[in-house]
């Protein structure tokens, strides 16, 4: 057997308090797919950091293609062969696709000149060669990239000559399932051109589909090689958490109750006579593929876009919501897909996040103290079970499903009559997935309409009483339950189903 | 899950916890500077001396306090200097021609509020960014105040009961030369700031559009309207500032005594705590880097040091409070980088 092209041998590493890593031994051949599993904390993160010469490790030796890289800086990484695809890539949002992908590493012409026109022509190559043709336009500032496209300059940045290893760190969490084909279309492409993958997701069914073999790994430790031939989620589940767990959710059936929510031929700058309509109690889930205008459809609703033509009635009375404040005042809540950007005030506290879609209800004269908003918003952020140090702990500072739990909180604290929620599971973890599963649906059983928006099918399916999907602006007449299944969904996001009448939903 | 202090608190800790602890660093700042400054002078600690800080504060002061709300909603008002000159044109030739008092007070406040809300409209409407479209009034409003004053030269005003505002004092008891005016004013100003900006919905709502305008808006929160308060308060303290000027040298005055007023403000607010990216900030931190700036002046004078110097000092002095500022931010920042990586929830 021929050396691995990446050895990582008894790695270890510790922070203050912590033992990150302990005697992490893995290795990946040239040509092979290696997924690491694990809840947030698992020690994924400082693994592929260390990978990238952005920590030092403690103990233990990497070497990659023979070559001892244990203490290589990013630059020497790089240089190395070891290329990281991160989740959230730094876009610059005034210079083009092109120049996004070769930032730092430009290609120069003579007298030191920038050559944009070579730059070009190698993303459009690269663009062609891995079959994402069509998809991105060299030309493109980084402002106008949707998530996904976003996500493709990271992978390109990542296919430059030399390359050896690839890391993908939640490569699919802002794409649709068509995208997610298409990647994996390129990862067995890079695999048979004989480099080393490894693939870093809380997406079980994915890393099954994708991998070769299963690294597991626990606080820290691993806990499991697993050949992907011989194992299925059960298993892996059971070696990250260290007990069985319920991962396919089921609804019961609910039962009819009045309209909370009637859309009628709402128009929008990305909308066409969308009708809809969702019952107290009922989880009306949205799917289609990203940029169908399904975010857009959330936030006219909730008055943070405009509509340009159409109805919007709450419990039978027509409103006129023209901002987010009439919304909320007329009892809807909306949990936006980026919670960084769009949910949280990073630099303040868990309490007032929490409380702010409250602080006016809570208010005597306009008077409002730290302890009022505990008192109020204490019980539910307890109840949600969000772990944090203290109450007043800065948002930012907590991990990704505790930070979903806070946005939750705080439309849970202001009790809506219907609450919106854009990809409510965006890299949450598998523990905080199966919570926020059980608290959507506790909620629709205590009378609230929901409206989900997800690009995970099997979450749109378990979650949903009905499905409507959502294709170049326009809404597909509602799947029931019972009808509902992946191919159909899917069939109808790229349009190639017969749409019975386009009735209200 | 810890859930906050206990209520019986020590009195230091009750206090500390009034200040912030984040200020911690300020009043050791403060006190490393008195104790320097006191062992080369003995007459930094006389109650003639201390009488002086306080009485120069008051101006700096009432801008600061706005200043922080501004900074804070992740603005910035580099007018306030113009309009407190405004304000004090304005306030001189009402008392000196009216002959009304509460008249010239309100004046010169009113005048502040109105350029406030001249600066947060250019910014909601005219869609300028706050820096640029506050640089721009920084120039038209002390344009302006030489354009009311007569031939652009100083209103005078003769009226001592007008001069109490900016020289009076209360409490005069024997060798105690009593508490200026002025400062009084301040305190109650900064007292009232402080309760705004951390126990009212409207402190909740600067903070939260400051950290974060998008996820604000989504929370239900008006920017426009949150500005046109935020600049509106802060050009009205700016004219109260102005009014006081008036006082104390008894003339309207366009431009004399309120340059750099901005300078100085910005200077406080960042020294403060407060970060140029909004959503940190407090009164308290703003009013202990008043102080510590007034104390080094003062000390500065005392010890016979140069004006120029002394400039050159406030510089460094900003640089230094951001560069700590970022620092500390950077070192959190790694702290946290490392538990994230370790141990996921915190």
């Amino acid at each position: 057997m021929t050396a691995p092209l990446l050895d990582i041998r008894a790695v270890g590493k510790s922070f203050p308090g912590v033992r990150a890593l302990s005697a992490l031994s893995l290795a990946v051949a040239a040509g092979e797919v290696v997924a690491l599993v694990g809840e947030n904390g698992a020690g994924k993160s400082t693994l592929l950091k260390i990978l990238g010469g952005d920590y030092r490790l403690d103990e233990g030796e990497v070497r990659l293609d023979g070559a001892d890289v244990s203490h290589a800086d990013p630059l020497e990484a790089r240089r190395a062969g070891f290329r990281l695809v991160r989740q959230e890539p730094e876009i610059v949002p005034d210079i083009t696709v092109a120049e996004n992908v070769f930032v730092g590493e430009y290609p120069r012409r003579r007298l030191g000149l920038v050559d944009f026109a070579a730059m070009r022509a190698e993303v459009r190559a690269r663009l062609s060669r891995y079959g994402f043709t069509g998809m991105l336009e060299a030309d493109a500032t980084g402002r106008s990239l949707s998530p996904a496209q976003t996500h493709l300059v990271e992978i390109l940045r990542a296919l430059q000559p030399g390359v050896k290893v690839v890391a993908f760190d939640e490569p699919t969490s802002s794409l649709t399932s068509d995208e997610v084909e298409r990647l994996f279309a390129l990862i067995r492409r890079l695999r048979s051109e004989g480099l080393g993958i490894i693939y870093v997701s809380h997406r079980l069914k994915e890393v099954l589909a994708i991998s070769d073999r299963i690294v597991v790994l626990k606080d820290g430790v691993q806990t499991g090689v697993l050949a992907t031939a011989a194992t299925g989620e059960d298993e892996i589940v059971r070696r990250m958490v260290g007990r069985e767990l319920v991962h396919d959710f089921h609804r019961a059936e609910t039962t009819r109750a009045e309209v909370v929510l009637e859309v009628e031929h709402l128009s929008s700058r990305w909308h066409r006579d969308v009708s809809l309509r969702i019952r107290a109690g009922e989880i009306l889930g949205i799917g289609g593929l990203v940029g169908a205008g399904r975010t857009e459809l959330a936030k006219v609703i909730f008055g943070a876009l405009p509509k340009s033509a159409g109805t919007v009635r709450l419990a039978g009375r027509d409103t006129d919501i023209r901002a987010p404040s009439d919304a909320i005042a007329a009892n809807i809540g909306f949990a936006p897909e980026n919670r960084k950007a769009e949910g949280l005030i990073l630099v303040r506290s868990v309490v007032e996040n929490a409380a702010l879609a409250v602080n006016r209800r809570l208010a005597r004269a306009g008077l409002l103290r730290t302890a009022t908003m505990t008192a109020a918003v204490g019980p539910v952020i307890r109840q949600l079970e969000v772990r944090t140090p203290s109450l007043d702990q800065e948002v930012g500072k907590l991990s990704g499903g505790n930070q979903q739990k806070v946005v939750l909180a705080r439309w849970l604290a202001a009790g809506p009559r219907l609450l919106i929620l854009d990809e409510p599971t965006r890299a949450v973890d598998v523990g905080a997935k199966a919570e926020i599963y059980r608290l959507i649906d506790r909620l629709a059983a205590e009378g609230m309409a929901i409206m989900v928006i997800s690009s995970e099918m099997p979450e749109l399916l378990a979650l949903s009483d009905r499905i409507v999907v959502m294709r170049d602006g326009r809404l597909s007449a509602p799947v029931e339950k019972r009808a509902a299944t992946e191919e159909r969904i899917v069939a109808l996001a790229l349009g190639t189903a017969a749409d019975p009448a386009r009735t209200p939903a | 899950m810890t859930v906050s202090a206990p209520a019986a608190a020590a009195p230091l800790r009750r206090l500390l916890r009034f200040i912030g602890p984040e200020n911690l660093s300020l009043i050791i700042a403060l006190v490393l500077l008195v104790a320097v400054i006191a062992s080369q002078t003995e007459f930094f600690f006389s109650a003639r001396n201390l009488f002086n800080i306080g009485q120069n504060m008051a101006v700096v002061g009432l801008v600061a306090v706005g200043m922080t709300m501004v900074i804070v909603s992740a603005g910035l008002d580099i007018s306030v200097g113009s309009i407190a000159g405004c304000a004090s044109v304005v306030c001189a030739l009402i008392v000196s021609q009216a002959g009304s008092v509460p008249g010239g007070i309100l004046g010169g406040v009113a005048i502040g509020l109105l350029l406030g809300l001249v600066n947060a409209l250019i910014i909601n409407y005219l869609r300028v960014n706050a820096v640029v479209a506050t640089l721009a009034t920084f120039s038209a409003f002390r344009g302006i105040a030489f354009l009311i004053a007569p031939e652009g030269r100083p209103v005078g005003v003769l009226n001592e009961s007008f001069a109490l505002l900016g020289s009076g004092r209360f409490l005069q008891i024997g060798g105690f030369p009593g508490i200026p005016v002025a400062f009084a004013i301040l305190v109650g100003v900064a007292l009232a700031g402080h309760v705004v900006m951390s126990s009212t919905v409207f402190g909740r709502q600067v903070y939260s559009m400051g950290g974060n305008p998008a996820a604000a808006r989504l929370a239900g929160i008006n920017l426009n309207r949150m500005r046109l308060w935020i600049y509106a308060i802060s050009g009205g303290l700016s004219g109260l500032a102005g009014v006081i000027v008036t006082a104390r040298t008894s003339s309207g005055q366009p431009a004399s005594g309120t340059q750099g007023l901005e300078l100085e403000a910005i200077t406080a607010v960042f020294l403060g705590g407060a970060l140029l990216a909004g959503g940190k900030g407090t009164v308290m931190g703003t009013m202990l880097a008043v102080l510590l700036l007034a104390v080094l002046s003062n000390g500065m004078n005392l010890l016979g040091i140069p004006t120029f110097y002394q400039l050159v000092a406030k510089g460094l002095l900003l640089v230094l409070a951001v560069a700590i500022g970022q620092w500390r931010m950077a070192a959190s920042e790694r702290r946290q980088a490392r538990i994230t990586a370790a141990g996921g929830g915190v």
